[in-house]
């Protein structure tokens, strides 16, 4: 009996049934489920009186929205006179803006960049650039943002806008160097490491059968990887969009630092000044007021722009899935 | 972010003071703590966490520490109850890069930069540069911006284009690196800048003591109710014992 027992437990999880191993992983993968369920609960609860108040012009542009949330914060103290107006119009512009530029460039430079690797570079060049790709995609956002303000938007501010341009809109923005152009450069640089990692991985997956095959044929390198590899790593491709868009949307601490910080919608027919106009996404107006949470409605309108991300990145979860599907049937699965 | 804050321990024999809050107040806080704990070490146990002066007003007001820290004044939207005792002062400091030492601004100059009036510091008396004046802020839940907002700019507004940063350090930072910048900071920030006098008296902690610097606020220490206890007690020994006089003196503004 009593060896019997001690038997088992030194064996632990070694003995258990399929069926028990089963429950109980089922249990924890559930508790996930019920964690992210509940979080996606609780913050449109928090935020449900932003939106109720504003209907579908929270979505909308209107008035400034840093002046707005000046006056939701100075609210008075009786529920019934709380303040709630809110366009947010230029933070969720700003959010796009921001993302989907960095994502452009990054993706056709992580492509080229994981063909490189893979196909084309010196083994001695592989073995440096494998790791240092690696250990990019782990650094700390708050590292890109200190050289972005320290570096990057001084240079921008003292060398590339000129005093004439800075003096032609004085009245409506101020350029300083914080700017669009540093915010995506910046970000870009961020995103594209995740994206190089993942790509590599999906285009040394691919059968070596199916490019060996084409090159017996007579076609070049470049065309095999062209047409046949990367065509096959395409859900890969996808999937590493994806989790480069979700940083790039959820990015804060860098982005407060170098876009600006000023609600600002950069308008693409200003031309070259579009690149050097500020805005601040959802995430950087999420930090960058998080000190005000004490004050009820402003709490209330920092969730709502929470709520925005929050749905912004399950849409992106299913959207990706949904741009893999069809790819499946060729493609390296990842 | 703000670690969880431990509730206060009921503990007779020595009772745990937690504080939260103010970054502003947080390292005068720490030196009171460290002279009170030298002087009567017997009388409670400290934990001190930041966070913001909005999180500490929040925090004591849900009863999740013993005093909040505050750099800003009681608000209308504050929960009611509260307890403010001011236990420092402390000058708000308009700077400039070094590249463009302004002697003095008064408090029109300083509206009409802020408010979006004057756009060029052509306009600007004093000034050494030329071009356009880039306005570096707080954002509207900063208790810096409330006492720039209350003390300096009065019924003036901050022009909308402005741009908001969270923190002193951005501030000063961005104002470092930008030879057309201006901006406002606690005083204890304005380092690799230039600190213009304000009102024709320079930005100088003796100044500020002096009581002729005018830009100077509050830093407090708020309760929920009137302060007990062990608490009392911490509260008290800073608003009258010699020695804690002489730590505020050090880098801040006393009382009297």
């Amino acid at each position: 009996m009593r060896s019997s027992r001690s038997r088992r437990l030194i064996s632990g999880f070694g003995t258990w049934s399929d069926q028990r191993a089963e429950r109980t992983l089922g249990a924890l993968a559930s508790t996930v489920l019920i964690l992210i369920l509940g979080m996606i609960v609780f913050v449109f609860a928090k935020a449900w009186p932003s939106f109720s108040h504003n209907g579908l012009a929270w979505f909308g542009p209107g008035g400034n929205v840093d002046v707005q949330l000046g006056q939701i914060f100075k609210s008075p103290s009786d529920s019934q006179h709380w303040v709630y107006t809110m366009h947010a119009w230029p933070l969720l512009y700003a959010t796009a803006l921001t993302t989907v530029a960095a994502v452009v460039l990054g993706v056709v430079f992580a492509v080229l960049a994981s063909i490189f690797i893979v196909e084309f570079a010196p083994p001695f060049m592989r073995t440096v650039l494998d790791p240092v790709v690696r250990l990019l995609a782990a650094v700390p956002s708050v590292v890109y943002g200190l050289i972005g303000i320290l570096v990057l938007v001084p240079f921008v501010g003292n060398h590339v806008i000129s005093p004439h341009e800075q003096s032609s809109v004085a009245y409506v923005v101020q350029l300083t160097g914080a700017s669009l152009i540093v915010a995506v450069v910046i970000l870009t640089v961020m995103i594209t490491p995740i994206m190089i990692a993942i790509i590599t991985d999906a285009l040394r997956a691919v059968p070596t059968g199916w490019s060996e095959g084409a090159l017996a044929l007579g076609v070049n390198r470049w065309r095999v990887m062209w047409t046949i590899v990367v065509r096959a790593a395409r859900p890969a491709i996808v999937a590493a969009i994806v989790l480069a868009t979700a940083r790039a949307l959820g990015e804060a601490i860098m982005l407060s630092m170098v876009s600006g910080s000023v609600a600002f919608a950069p308008n693409p027919l200003d031309g070259f000044l579009f690149f050097l106009e500020p805005l601040r996404p959802l995430a950087a107006t999420i930090v960058d007021n998080a000190e005000g949470l004490s004050v009820p409605p402003f709490a209330q309108t920092i969730y709502a722009f929470a709520a925005v991300l929050l749905v912004s990145s399950v849409a992106l979860s299913l959207g990706g899935w949904a741009a893999k599907r069809p790819m499946r049937r060729f493609g390296v699965r990842l | 972010m703000l670690p969880a804050a431990a509730l206060p321990a009921t503990a007779a024999a020595k009772p745990t003071i937690t504080l939260s809050g103010s970054t502003t107040v947080a390292p005068l806080a720490a030196l009171l703590i460290k002279k009170y704990l030298r002087v009567c070490n017997h009388c409670a146990k400290f934990k001190l966490l930041q966070g913001g002066s909005n999180i500490g007003v929040s925090d004591v007001a849900h009863g999740r520490v013993s005093i909040g820290d505050s750099s800003r004044d009681p608000q209308s939207t504050d929960p009611g109850g509260l307890v403010f005792h001011p236990i420092a002062r402390d000058a708000i400091c308009l700077i400039t890069n070094n590249a463009n030492p302004i002697a003095n601004l008064s408090q029109t100059d300083v509206q009409t930069i802020f408010d979006g009036g004057a756009r060029s510091w052509t306009q600007v008396n004093g000034a050494a540069i030329t071009g356009t004046i880039d306005l570096y802020t707080r954002n509207a839940a900063s208790g810096t911006h409330d006492a720039f907002a209350k003390l300096i700019m009065g019924s003036h507004g901050v022009a909308s284009f402005a741009a908001q940063y969270s923190s002193n350090g951005l501030v000063e930072q961005s104002v470092a690196r930008d030879p057309h910048g201006i901006g406002y900071v606690s005083l204890h920030f304005a380092n690799d800048v230039h600190p213009v006098a304000y009102e024709g008296v320079a930005c100088t902690l003796r100044n500020a003591k002096s009581g002729q610097y005018p830009a100077v606020r509050n830093l407090y220490m708020v309760t929920r109710g009137n302060a007990v206890g062990a608490v009392y007690k911490f509260i008290h020994w800073i608003r009258t014992s010699g020695a804690a006089n002489t730590i505020v003196a050090s880098d801040w503004v006393p009382l009297h």
